[in-house]
């Protein structure tokens, strides 16, 4: 693992008791495509009130692993086990772009169990802590790169999932939009849900809880 | 029933609002029709195999699009049978509605011995070409392959001899059988074998490709909920 101690101390954030409910617990985890071995007995532990981040170079495996966790896809060897609900945010795509903003709301609240007008109220709450007002009537495929990836954000965190995976859910944010994601990563934390988020480099800003970096040969986990 | 509901509501705005490639896929029923449109048993055929064409055409890219949209959905709460049962019931409604139109087009421009058949036909072609879109959508890689294939049943529906104990396998079998019933009259086709046909490959159909949905969105089994 390559951070220094110093860098180690700015991710831990705060601190973490460890008797937390375990809410995500991935074992063994092995994924190979074709010949190629992308996860080698990978492990994560993720309890409640804890943000962790995947990091490592292109191809690394982070987001097969992402997916993995997410019931999205299968490994070839290893098991996951989720206490709770799971909110997922793609890397990209993942919306529907005839839809407005807010009939995603609705369609994705029905599943969380939530009525039309708790879905846009939430959804609408959600958006606005990332600096986004979504305006009535205009469609997904004619939002900006960075704000159908705040559609995406929003959608996965709706209904308050126990879990939330979120795949390099930044890209096209501009910085304003960057400080506004980790500031709900912070309240999300603080709310006592566990959060992972994939990205390939972390700066002063991203301060978690711990670290699983893919990089092939280097250590695995910090805490 | 609601999340069911809520999903036949977002796959038809969002089938509506496409209105360039809807515009286009209604014209092919248009463009077989006046191709043939001084014989009549031609002209009905042609149009309701064009409708089968258009409404399975839709079924499949309505599909492939909501390939990517559908496993977060199912993550969120919905069960894949109300993923399922939402997408078929919007494009059984936006189908009819294509029949209805094209029921119009063709009572006014024919002389039919039974009129009404050619009613019942071309809902019951709607009814196969919607899970036989669905079913292509669902196990074909990307909707230019799905295209591929559905031009290719089409075609062999269209030249096939439906005489022929072999063309019973294709899907619009039915749709031929009737429009011979009301067309020529009772002696040349039969309304019951044909509207059998019909309602046996849509049960058949809409198996296959709630299964291959079920499939695709099932819990994997390395996945446990605490």
């Amino acid at each position: 693992m390559g951070y220094s101690a110093g860098a180690r101390e700015e991710f831990r954030g705060t601190a973490e008791p460890a008797d937390r409910k375990i809410v995500l617990h991935a074992r063994g985890i092995v994924k190979r495509y074709r010949r190629r071995r992308v996860l080698t007995g990978v492990d994560l532990v993720v309890r409640a009130g804890e943000v962790a981040a995947i990091v490592g170079g292109n191809g690394a495996g982070k987001s097969t692993l992402l997916k993995i966790c997410a019931g999205l896809i299968s490994p070839d060897k290893g098991r996951v086990t989720v206490s709770g609900s799971v909110g997922y945010c793609p890397q990209n795509a993942g919306v529907m772009g005839f839809l407005t903003p807010g009939e995603h709301f609705t369609l994705f609240g029905t599943g969380r169990g939530l009525s039309r007008r708790e879905s846009d109220r939430r959804g609408r709450r959600l958006a606005g802590e990332l600096d986004w007002s979504p305006a009535r009537g205009v469609l997904a495929k004619d939002l900006s790169g960075g704000t159908r990836q705040k559609l995406n954000v929003v959608l996965s965190a709706l209904g308050d999932p126990d879990l939330l995976l979120l795949d390099e859910p930044y890209q096209g944010f501009d910085r304003g939009s960057y400080v506004d994601f980790w500031r709900s990563v912070w309240a999300w934390r603080e709310a006592g849900r566990a959060v992972v988020v994939v990205t390939h480099m972390l700066n002063r800003l991203d301060r978690v809880d711990q670290v699983l970096d893919l990089t092939p040969g280097k250590d695995r986990g910090i805490r | 029933m609601t999340a069911t509901l809520r999903m036949a509501d977002a796959t038809l705005r969002e089938l509506l609002r496409r209105r360039g490639v809807l515009g286009l896929l209604l014209l092919v029923p248009l463009v077989f029709y006046l191709g043939r449109y001084d014989q009549t048993g031609q002209a009905v055929r042609f149009a309701s195999l064009g409708v089968g064409f258009a409404v399975s055409a839709a079924a499949l890219f309505s599909t492939v699009g909501g390939r990517e949209i559908e496993p977060l959905l199912a993550l969120s709460g919905f069960r894949p049978l109300q993923l399922f049962a939402g997408r078929l019931l919007a494009l059984l409604a936006a189908g009819l509605g294509v029949s209805a139109l094209y029921a119009v087009v063709v009572l006014v421009g024919q002389d039919l011995a039974h009129p009404r058949a050619v009613l019942l036909e071309l809902a019951l072609t709607t009814l196969v070409a919607v899970p036989l879109g669905l079913l292509l959508g669902a196990v074909v890689p990307r909707d230019m392959e799905g295209a591929l294939l559905l031009i290719s049943v089409i075609g062999a529906q269209m030249v096939m001899d439906p005489a022929k104990d072999s063309a019973k396998v294709l899907p619009f079998w039915s749709t031929r059988e009737i429009i011979t019933y009301a067309v020529d009259g009772a002696g040349a086709g039969s309304l019951g074998s044909g509207a059998a046909h019909a309602l046996g490959v849509t049960l058949l159909l809409m198996v296959a490709s709630g299964c291959v949905t079920a499939g695709r969105l099932r819990r994997r089994r390395h996945l446990q909920f605490a």
